[in-house]
C-alpha cells in the first residue's frame, strides 16, 4: 500500500468518526459538543489563514476583519433582508472576498509591513460595524440572529446539527485548498514566495494569484464567521472583530502544522480542547498560561508543528518495523 | 520583431541606460557585448519588464511593451536567463518547467516538456530539488530550458555560459545551437568570451556607457577602433 493510499484511507476513516462517531458519543453532551464546536470554528479560520500563509506567503494579522465581515453580512441578510440562513451564509463569504478587495493595496507589502498593513485594515472594519449603527446595531450589536433551520428532519440549530455544519465547511475548506495546492497554481505559489521575479518572467501573474489566495482566505473564514453569528446568535462589533479570531488560529495552525492542509484542524482541536478539558478544570486562573507554554515548546522541539512530527514518528516506526 | 528607440534607465543619479536603439530580426542570433556596468543586463530588464524605462520607445511585432508586466512580456514569447540562476523555489527541476509552461505557454505538453529536459541534458534531474540538489551547468541549463517552456520567439540569454569550465561550455553551447534550429528562435546572449559569441552570433551589439557603439558582424565589431578603446582603453585588442 503506497502512502497516498495509506492518506486516502486515514482521510476516510477520520471523516467517518468525524461525522457518525463524534454525534454518537457526545450528540447528547451539549457542553463538550459545545467546546467542539467552538474549537473547529477557530480551525476554519486557522485553515484560511494557513492557506494564505503556506500559498500566498502572506503572513497576516487581520483574519479578524473577515470573520467579523462574514458575521454581519450573513446576519444583517438574514435579518433585514429574509435571506434564507444556509444563503446568508454563504454570501457572508461572498462579503469577505469582497472585502479583501480593500486590501489589496498590501499586497504589494511584504513581511511584516504587509502583516501590520492588513491588521489596520481590520480595524478598518470594526470601527465601520460600530458606526454604521442602523444597520449592524452599533457597539449594541445585534441580538436573535435567525438561527440555522430543520432540513430533512435535522434541526441544524441544535449543537449536533451547527457540528455538522461547521464540520462540513472545514472538510470542503480543506479539500479545496488541497486542491488548489496541487495544482499548477499551488506549484508557481509554492515558487513565489522566495523567487517572485523569477516566476513572474515565465508568465506567473503574482500579484492575481496573491490575491485569489487573499479572496479564498476571505472567503473560508467570513462563512466560519456566518456559521458562528448563526450558531450563538448574537453579535457586537468586539466580540465578532476581537482579535482572538487572529491570534487562536495563528496558534493553533502553527502547533498543527500551518504547512499541512490538516495540521489546523488538529492544531486547534488539541490546544482548545486541552485548555478546556484538562488546563481549565486544573487551573482556572491563568490556563491560558500552560496553553502559552505547550505552543512555545512545539516551536523549539517541532517547528513545523504536530502533523509534521507525527508523521515522522510514523515513518520512523514503520521503519523499525521493515528492519 | 524587437525594436528599441532611445531607451533610458536612471537609477537615481546614475544613467544605466543612455540612449540603447536597434532591433531584432525573427530568428536573429545577436551577441550582446559590453564592458562591467555598461548596462546589459539591464537592457535585458527592461525588455522583459523586471525595469521600467525612464524614456524611449520599445516594441515587440508591432505593439509597445512599455506598459504590460513581466508575465504579459512572457505570454507574448519573450523569454529571459538571469545571469545568476534563480531556480523558482521548493520545486523540482520538472515542476520548474511545468509552472513556465502552463503560465507563459498556457498549455500542459508533457512531450515538450521531456523533449526540453532531453536537449539540456536534464532529464536525470528532473525529479530533483532544483534549488539544493544542481550543479552550476545544470543550473545555467535550467535557466534555459524555462525560458524555453514558455515557447518563445525572442530568447535573452544573460551569460548563461558564464563560469563553466571549457568543456561544459562547448557542450552548452552545442546544446543552445540545437535548440536555436529547433525552435527557431531569436537570441540575444550577454557573453564575455569573445570567440564563443563570434561562434553563436553572425551579428554584435557592443553596448558601454548605456549607449550602442557598434554594430554589425564579429570581425568588423571587434576590430573596430572604438570597441577596442572601450575594453582596454588602448587602440589595439
Amino acid at each position: 500500500m503506497t502512502t497516498k493510499h495509506v492518506n486516502r484511507l486515514l482521510l476516510i476513516v477520520a471523516l467517518a468518526v468525524a461525522y457518525v462517531g463524534v454525534p454518537l458519543l457526545f450528540g447528547g453532551n451539549a457542553y463538550v459538543l459545545g467546546l467542539i464546536v467552538a474549537a473547529l470554528t477557530i480551525a476554519g479560520v486557522a485553515v484560511a489563514w494557513a492557506l494564505l500563509g503556506n500559498l500566498g506567503g502572506m503572513v497576516s494579522f487581520g483574519h479578524a476583519a473577515f470573520f467579523g465581515v462574514g458575521s454581519y453580512t450573513s446576519a444583517v441578510l438574514a435579518m433585514k433582508l429574509g435571506v434564507p440562513v444556509f444563503a446568508a451564509m454563504l454570501l457572508g463569504g461572498v462579503g469577505a472576498a469582497v472585502s479583501s478587495i480593500a486590501m489589496l493595496p498590501a499586497l504589494r507589502l511584504r513581511g511584516p509591513y504587509f502583516a501590520l498593513a492588513i491588521l489596520a485594515y481590520a480595524h478598518i472594519f470594526q470601527i465601520l460595524a460600530t458606526e454604521m449603527t442602523p444597520v449592524t446595531g452599533g457597539a449594541g450589536g445585534l441580538l436573535s440572529i435567525p438561527r440555522f433551520p430543520a432540513v430533512f428532519g435535522v434541526d441544524f440549530g441544535e449543537k449536533t446539527g451547527g457540528y455538522l455544519i461547521i464540520l462540513t465547511i472545514i472538510v470542503l475548506s480543506g479539500l479545496a485548498y488541497d486542491a488548489v495546492r496541487r495544482s499548477s497554481w499551488g506549484l508557481a505559489l509554492k515558487a513565489m514566495h522566495d523567487t517572485e521575479v523569477a516566476t513572474r518572467v515565465v508568465g506567473v501573474p503574482s500579484t492575481h494569484l496573491k490575491a485569489a489566495m487573499l479572496a479564498l482566505s476571505a472567503f473560508i473564514t467570513g462563512v466560519v464567521g456566518a456559521f458562528n453569528a448563526h450558531f450563538i446568535s448574537f453579535l457586537e462589533p468586539d466580540y465578532a472583530f476581537s482579535s482572538g479570531w487572529t491570534v487562536l488560529p495563528i496558534a493553533a495552525a502553527i502547533f498543527g502544522g500551518y504547512r499541512t492542509v490538516w495540521g489546523p484542524v488538529v492544531g486547534a482541536l488539541a490546544i482548545y480542547l486541552l485548555d478546556q478539558l484538562l488546563f481549565k478544570p486544573i487551573m482556572p486562573h491563568g490556563h491560558q498560561m500552560v496553553l502559552g507554554v505547550l505552543l512555545c515548546a512545539m516551536i523549539l522541539f517541532s517547528p513545523g508543528g504536530l502533523m509534521p512530527a507525527l508523521r515522522r514518528r510514523a515513518a520512523k516506526e514503520a521503519r523499525h518495523a521493515h528492519a | 520583431m524587437l525594436t528599441l528607440e532611445g531607451v533610458q534607465v536612471n537609477f537615481g543619479g546614475v544613467q544605466a541606460l543612455k540612449s540603447a536603439s536597434f532591433s531584432v530580426g525573427e530568428g536573429e542570433s545577436i551577441g550582446l557585448v559590453g564592458p562591467n556596468g555598461a548596462g546589459k543586463t539591464t537592457l535585458f530588464n527592461v525588455i522583459s519588464g523586471v525595469v521600467r524605462p525612464t524614456g524611449g520607445r520599445l516594441d515587440f511585432r508591432g505593439a509597445s511593451l512599455l506598459r504590460l508586466p513581466e508575465w504579459k512580456r512572457a505570454r507574448l514569447g519573450i523569454g529571459r536567463s538571469f545571469q545568476i540562476p534563480r531556480p523558482l523555489g521548493h520545486c523540482t527541476v520538472r515542476e520548474n518547467l511545468i509552472v513556465a509552461q502552463r503560465f507563459g505557454a498556457g498549455k500542459k505538453d508533457p512531450k515538450r516538456i521531456d523533449e526540453i529536459l532531453d536537449l539540456l541534458n536534464l532529464r536525470e534531474k528532473a525529479d530533483r530539488d532544483a534549488t539544493t540538489e544542481l550543479a552550476l551547468t545544470e543550473h545555467k541549463a535550467l535557466e534555459v530550458g524555462k525560458a524555453l517552456a514558455t515557447e518563445p520567439s525572442l530568447l535573452l540569454l544573460d551569460e548563461v555560459l558564464a563560469g563553466l569550465e571549457t568543456n561544459s561550455k562547448r557542450a552548452f553551447m552545442e546544446r543552445l545551437a540545437v535548440v536555436r534550429e529547433r525552435y527557431r528562435l531569436a537570441m540575444v546572449i550577454i557573453e564575455h568570451d569573445i570567440p564563443t559569441i563570434a561562434a553563436l552570433c553572425p551579428r554584435v551589439l557592443v553596448l558601454n556607457f548605456g549607449q550602442i557603439i557598434a554594430d554589425g558582424t564579429p570581425d568588423a565589431v571587434f576590430r573596430d577602433p572604438e570597441v577596442i578603446r572601450s575594453y582596454t582603453g588602448e587602440t589595439t585588442l
